[in-house]
Formats: structure tokens, sequence, C-alpha cells
């Protein structure tokens, strides 16, 4: 079988599962709901997101030195750094910071996704707990996530009900969705305390201050990057933007698009936890960590943002909100995707993943029917980007 | 180094068909111009009226379409039918008119859009001619494919004879060929003296001192195709024309209108590669069009009209029916 007839197959298999376009069209109709009532709540954000479109198109232009900037930034307050050119380099330094038989905590982060980092840490010999429901039900299927924001968004409740009564040995009742949620509090809620180190990502990242947003509504990613005595976020160099202000309007921008009029928790993270408490000693490691690693990862995005049509997908702020828009992913879900989804997860696919037959599958799946465009806040134009990966991948060059 | 194998054996059928027979079918000289047969619309003219494709062989295209999804549901891979249609070719047989001759319910119907298309602009006092035999197809699939040599080569081609036949001003009706000649040629040749106009712009601009009224009461939805309203940005012309028909009352699905619509599925060559899939976005948007309560949908592109009828069908909503927006103008003028 090619790997095109393979993907053809999963993504037929999706398109005929009524359980998955159940459960999306539910996801659309309130995601498109929410988003209406977010905007016109704070309708400032639609003029904010130009802003935003003109912040990221600056900083992807220099990426390379923003890092830079961020690293030294960072270190001044403590915190160590990473620059790591490639994926494999990155799982390198996390190797060293690990080691074996550890006990780790993990928030939900595509870039750790895009490197599996969780696969090779289990591989290696950790334990390793996501934290985000959605992704914790992903784990516990042996599951790939199918939304950038909402893993399990093709999960229905029924699913999770007889995972969870698998896990736990009590009958838990579908309907029942408190008591599902009550049920991950309880079998997470000790591994916080118990871990060696919590890992997390970032929405964005100051580089004048060093400083990383990390946007949430369940609480996992304050406990997981708050308990643990050490803390490793892997972070894409996409995320970086020149100043606080800046990193704020992103993040304004990512959680107003991804359906929020404010989320629960933004937690803004500059170093390790310190006190100078008793006599004005400056100590590491109060009630937070002790220690906190910053790597940033390249893998090909800085070669990519020198491609005048594909850049554009760096300027992605992971808002999820074109995915709710794109008709195959109505019917297909993340199976219309590979790392990422839909006309972005395309340009991933050729580049930086290099899959060049997962890729040019992707790229004849778009419509071109660009309603992506008019949903993203970014204006990233989905099929010109596609039409570009099938140049690249029929042309080359 | 690319890689032409790369691309779903359903494309590189009609690429193919584009470069070698011009046309995207693959059909013989003069096939698509037979609509026009006694028109006498002029060869030759400063504006000219651009059928396409996909109006000129929509039976052939229904035929063809059907013929895959049925052999994409079956046990038989698309690939391997794309294959035996290209064989057929190399053999000289004509591989499409025989579907047509089985299939087809012939040519009257889907020159219709066309046939009212001219009706119109002629009601209207627009003087324009059409090219007929020598009208060359956009060869906008080849940009949508990826083969951007060939559609550079080839709009170059098209442009050319536009030029040599001393035309000014196009108006188009298939809503991706006006956007390919409108701004994709336009880029690729960097040519800036030829005027692109979407028929119901033109008729949008004309018909504001004109009675219209639609033989009976009707309640109308109306579907924006991806190319109208995302490509060349027409949300109101559409619109306009049916709000000035009386008799017509124009009602709209709730978020999926204008550049919000959503997309029948057959967008960009997406039905040949994806049969199976492209017929069950078309029931989607079939379902969202039926749910306004309308009786007629309206649109205006050949590829959305076969999709949206194909929705319709497997909804079994045999009581809505799908209509081209020339027809609806032809009908409300009574020409």
């Amino acid at each position: 079988m090619s790997v095109f007839s393979d993907y053809k197959n999963e993504l037929m298999d999706a398109a005929h599962n009524e359980r998955i376009r159940l459960a999306l069209s539910r996801a659309i109709k309130s995601y498109r709901a929410n988003t209406n009532d977010a905007l016109k709540k704070f309708p400032h954000t639609i003029k904010m997101a130009e802003e935003v479109r003109e912040i990221k198109s600056k900083a992807i232009a220099e990426m390379e030195k923003l890092a830079q900037q961020a690293c030294e930034s960072i270190e001044f307050n403590k915190g160590k750094t990473y620059i790591a050119k490639t994926a494999d380099e990155a799982l390198g330094i996390i190797d060293k910071l690990v080691g074996t038989g550890k006990l780790i905590v993990k928030g939900k982060s595509m870039t750790g996704e895009e490197i599996e980092v969780r696969e090779h840490l289990e591989h290696r010999g950790n334990e390793v707990f996501e934290t985000d429901l959605g992704e914790f039900i992903i784990q516990k299927l042996h599951s790939r996530p199918m939304h950038i924001l909402s893993p399990a968004i093709h999960v229905p409740k029924e699913d999770v009900a007889r995972l969870f009564s698998q896990i736990t040995g009590e009958k838990l009742p579908p309907d029942n969705i408190g008591q599902l949620v009550a049920t991950a509090r309880k079998l997470l809620r000790e591994k916080y305390f118990q871990a060696d180190i919590g890992m997390s990502g970032a929405n964005v990242v100051a580089a004048d201050t060093g400083t990383l947003f990390l946007i949430e509504n369940e609480g996992n990613i304050r406990l997981s990057t708050g308990a643990p005595p050490v803390h490793i976020a892997l972070i894409g160099m996409e995320k970086l933007v020149p100043t606080l202000t800046d990193a704020y309007k992103v993040a304004e921008v990512t959680w107003r698009y991804a359906n929020y009029t404010v989320p629960s928790y933004v937690s803004l993270v500059s170093g390790p936890s310190k006190t100078g408490d008793i006599e004005k000693v400056t100590t590491y490691g109060a009630h937070g960590p002790k220690e906190l690693h910053v790597i940033f990862l390249d893998g090909g995005r800085t070669e990519l943002a020198k491609h005048p049509i594909l850049r554009q997908v760096l300027f992605c702020l992971r808002c999820g909100g074109c995915l709710y828009e794109c008709p195959v992913y109505a019917v297909a879900a993340g199976y219309f995707g590979d790392k990422y989804f839909a006309s972005c997860g395309t340009v991933w696919a050729a580049t930086i993943s290099r899959k060049t037959e997962k890729a040019a599958a992707l790229a004849y799946t778009c419509l071109t029917c660009g309603r992506c465009k008019v949903r993203c806040p970014m204006q990233i134009d989905g099929p010109a980007m596609c039409i570009e990966v099938r140049r690249l991948l029929v042309e080359g060059g | 180094m690319g890689n032409k194998e790369l691309i779903p054996p359903g494309l590189a059928y009609l690429a193919d068909n584009i470069t070698s027979r011009h046309n995207l079918l693959g059909a013989g000289k003069g096939a698509g111009a037979r609509w026009a047969k006694g028109l006498n619309l002029p060869k030759e003219a400063e504006t000219i009226f651009f059928a396409g494709c996909g109006y000129q062989y929509a039976s052939e295209l229904e035929s063809l379409m059907s013929l895959i999804r049925r052999i994409d549901k079956s046990a038989v891979s698309t690939e391997m039918v794309m294959s035996v249609a290209s064989f057929q070719k190399k053999l000289g047989i004509d591989a499409t008119g025989i579907l047509r001759r089985v299939m087809s319910r012939g040519e009257e119907e889907d020159a219709q859009p066309l046939l009212s298309a001219v009706k119109v602009l002629n009601a209207l006092g627009i003087k324009f001619g059409y090219l007929a035999d020598d009208e060359p197809c956009c060869g906008g699939l080849l940009h949508y494919i990826g083969l951007q040599k060939e559609f550079a080569q080839h709009t170059r081609g098209v442009y050319d004879q536009l030029k040599s036949k001393k035309v000014k001003q196009v108006i188009g009706i298939v809503p991706s060929c006006t956007y390919t000649l409108r701004n994709l040629m336009t880029k690729s040749v960097n040519g800036q003296d030829l005027e692109v106009k979407h028929f119901c712009q033109v008729v949008a601009e004309n018909i504001s001192s004109r009675e219209l009224r639609f033989p009976k009461q009707v309640k109308v939805t109306y579907h924006d195709p991806c190319q109208l309203v995302r490509y060349l940005g027409l949300v109101e012309p559409p619109r306009q024309i049916l709000k000035a028909i009386k008799g017509i009352e124009l009602i709209e699905a709730d978020w999926t209108r204008g550049e919000w619509a959503t997309c029948c599925g057959g967008g960009g060559g997406f039905e040949a590669v994806f049969p199976e899939l492209s017929q069950i976005l078309a029931v989607n948007r079939a379902k969202e069009l039926v749910e306004t309560g309308a009786e007629v949908i309206v649109t205006h592109c050949p590829g959305c009209i076969m999709q949206l009828k194909t929705g319709l069908k497997e909804l079994k909503a045999n009581n809505v029916e799908v209509l081209d927006l020339a027809q609806v103008v032809t009908m409300a003028m009574g020409v």
C-alpha cells in the first residue's frame, strides 16, 4: 500500500465515523458562537490582530537574533538556555537534563508532539504523565491528537467513560462529565508533587525580558511548572517576539480567536523560583522550581522563514480557528494532518518533517476554498501555501 | 528535485487534457462551442463572453464524476480508473463521449446557464462576441495542481490568443476561469491591458432600471462559490440581483453565507482525487442550504451546481431545485 492510499483509507474511515462527525459538529457550532461573543465583547481584538500580524512578520525574519536575546534575558534571570538546531539536538539536551527513571508531568505542547518528546522520554525509561485532560485521554488511548488545542476533540464522552472505567476499575457513567473530570484530577493530583520534572511549551516569549507566556484553562500547566523542582520548557523559535508588550498582544489575540473572552490562567515565567526574604540573600527554589531550562528549537524554522509564501506558517498563533472552518477537517478531523493539521500541517510535513509523500497527500486534500484564511487572525493563506507545496513537490526548487 | 508522480492520477489526467487538447475533458476541437450554434454571436469583438470548460462540458464532467464516484466506493481504486481513462485516450477512444452516450441527460440542460447568460447580456444591450472553437481553456487547474511552469506557458498562450483576437474586455462566467484570467494570467504575463469582469458584476451594474419578476413566489437561498466570493470578492452583486427580483424571498444560512460560505466539496480538482469524500462534503453543504427552508438554491458555478445536485439527490430532497443565477435572471426578465 502506498502512503497515499493508507492516508486516503484513514481519511475515509474517519469520514464514515458518525461519532467523529457528531463530536466535531458540536465543537464547530460552539466554537463559532463563543468566538463571535468574545469578539463582540472585545471588538478591539480585530485591530489588535492586524498589529500582531505585523509583530509576527518582523519577528519571524529575525528569529535567530531574538532567540539570542531571549537566552541572554533568561540567563540574566538565572535560568538556563539552549538553542537546538535540530529535533535530535533538542532531544539530546533533554536527555542530559532528565536522565532515566524519572517521573515527569507535562503540559500539552505541539512542539513536544513535533519532536515526539513523550515517546522519546518513555523509551528511555521515564514515566511521563500528560496533564492536559484531552492529552491525557489521548495518551491513555494510545491515539494521537486531532486538534492543536483540543486534542481529544474526536473522542465522545462514552469513550472517555469506558477508558476511565478501565483505568480505575470503577464503573463510570458517560453522562456525568463532572465525574469524569474529577477522576482525571484524582488520578493526576499526587503526580505533580511526586514529579522530578515538569515540562511545558509556551504560547509566546518576550525576548527583552525572557518571559514565557503559558495560556491555559485547566490549571495543569501551573501545577506542572510550579510544583516539581525542575521546569523544562521546549519552545519553537517562531514563538519569539521582541517585547513584553508585543507578547501580551500576541497572547490576547491567541486566546480570543481560540474562543475565549479570557482564559482562566496565564502564567508568565521568566526565571526559577527565588526568595530574598531571609536577610535579603537571594536563594533559588523557594516554592517553585529551583531550575528553569528553556530550549529554543529551530528544527528547520529559520530555513522556512526565508520562503516567500510558506513563511506565513510561522505566523500561526495555534488558536485552532482555521480547523473549525475547514470542510474536510469537519468530517476527517486530524486525519487531515500530520504533526499539525490542514494547510499548516501540510507545510509542516513538507518542510520541517520532510515527509514528501505524506505532504503531497495532504497538499492535494486542501479544497483551496479559502475559508481558513477568512478566520485566521494572521490571515494565513492556506490555499496559497498548499498550492506552493504542490509546486515544490512536483516541480522542485 | 520535483517529482510529477506525486500528482494524484485524477489530476494528472485533467492536466494532460488541458496541455494536449486545450480543454479540461480532452474533447475534440469545437465540441465545447456546440451550445452556441444558431446564436449568431460574432467571433470577433472587443468584448467577449468567456464560456469556460465547466459549463461547456458540464454533462461530460458530471458523467465522469458519477462514474469515478461509483468506482471509488467499490473495491477498484480510482488510480486505476484514471490510468484506464488515459489509456483509452492514447488509443484514440473518446472515453467521455462514450460516457456521455451512456449516462448523460443530453446537452440541452447543461447549456441552459450559458444560453441564459447570452440572453441576459443581449437584453441588457451589451455588445459582445464569443470565440467559440477558438476559446482557449483558461488553464487555471494547472496552477492549482502545482504545475506552474505549464501554467505560465499555457496562460501566455491564452493571453496571446486573446490579444490576437483584439479582445479588450472579457466577461467571464465560470468563477474559476474568471479569477484565472483576471488575476493569475494578468500576474503571470504582467499584462494590464485586458479588463476582466464577471457576468454577475455586469448584470448588477446594468439592471437597476429593469422590472424583474420571477414567474412565481419562491423562497430562494444563495450558495456562494468559493472562487466568486473569496477569490473574486463578489459578495454583494449576486445578492443585489436576487433582491431586485420581485417574487423572490432571499433566505440565507445563519453563518455559512458570503465569505463564510461552506465549499460544496468540488474545489480545485478535489473531486477527481477524493470523489467519495467530495460527495460527503456536497451532502453537508446541501444540508446547510436545505435547512434554510428554501425551495430553490441559486448558485453561479458549474462545479457547485453539479455538487449541490448530487448532494440533494443523496439527501432525497426532491422538492429543492438548483438553478444558476443566469437562469434566474432570464426567468425574471422574461427573455
